[in-house]
């Protein structure tokens, strides 16, 4: 179940960080967003970098496979909230969880096994806060 | 049972101003000690942000204390967990990632839990005195 209401229509008004061409922009705009997108801070890309990247250090972590673009983690992380079942984050943790099995390797598990799913923790201003393959 | 943690020093975080997610996901991360009988459920990864794992733990026990007979914890940048069985007044640990079920009663869990909660805020206190009057902090780690 997706507990993400249809439709929904954000207006984020004002100063915003995004994520784009590996830069941080801020920019002044109103952005109309409906449930099939989420947003992907600065912040929260680095956070997915450090911990799951191809190249991070970081054990007991799913990794992104070889390869994965700042574009591609959007997109894997847009369809998983857009076709993904979604559940309420746990023990009084914000947000929901969204979960999707791409059906095809996108990383590597804590084991190092193929992972075909993604978990996206997604906060309740629609910003994403982490994801990674398992 | 021995329930402890490492705690990652962390010279860069702005205590006064940390929010709830911040310390859910991203900051006072360090390791998880956790052996159960000779189970050893430890986690050595780094990353675990050790109030909210101390905080989702106390919310685990306070559940199992009421009605619930099972309640998992999920780590937050893995698909790993830490279930906890409530069966016949003790629970039993198992995890995704360890082998084996340890066993221990509740009330002793309990304890272990607060006597962790209470360690992790002195220390988080002392190395970072504006910790003390962050709301965030004093909600997760019920003090104040």
């Amino acid at each position: 179940m997706n507990l993400r209401p249809y439709g929904v229509l954000l207006a984020a008004f004002g100063f915003l960080m995004t994520v784009g061409a590996g830069v941080a922009q801020t920019a002044q705009y109103v952005q109309v967003q409906n449930s099939d997108q989420v947003i992907l801070t600065r912040w929260a890309l680095q956070h997915i970098m450090a911990r799951h990247w191809p190249d991070s250090p970081a054990a007991g972590a799913g990794k992104f496979q070889e390869g994965t673009t700042e574009a591609s983690l959007r997109d894997l992380i847009n369809e998983a909230v857009r076709s993904g079942r979604g559940r309420q984050n746990t023990h009084g943790r914000p947000g929901t969880l969204y979960e999707y099995d791409f059906r095809r390797q996108i990383g590597t598990t804590i084991d190092g096994g193929p992972a075909t799913r993604l978990r996206v923790v997604v906060n309740n201003r629609n910003e994403v806060v982490t994801a990674f393959p398992f | 049972m021995h329930l402890d943690y490492r705690l990652t020093d962390d010279r860069e975080t702005d205590w006064s101003s940390v929010t709830e997610e911040d310390l859910r996901y991203r900051v006072a991360l360090g390791n998880l000690i956790f052996r159960v009988d000779d189970k050893d459920f430890s986690a050595a990864w780094g990353w675990i942000p050790l109030i909210d794992l101390v905080a989702s733990f106390g919310e685990i026990v306070r559940k199992l204390e009421g009605r619930s007979t099972s309640e998992t914890f999920e780590f937050t940048e893995s698909d790993a967990w830490i279930r906890f069985e409530k069966k016949d007044g003790k629970v039993l640990v198992s995890t995704s990632y360890g082998e084996g079920v340890g066993e221990i009663p509740l009330s002793p869990l309990a304890e272990a839990i607060k006597s962790f909660r209470e360690r992790l805020h002195s220390e988080i206190v002392r190395k970072h005195p504006h910790a003390a009057h962050n709301a965030a902090v004093k909600k997760l780690l019920g003090v104040g």
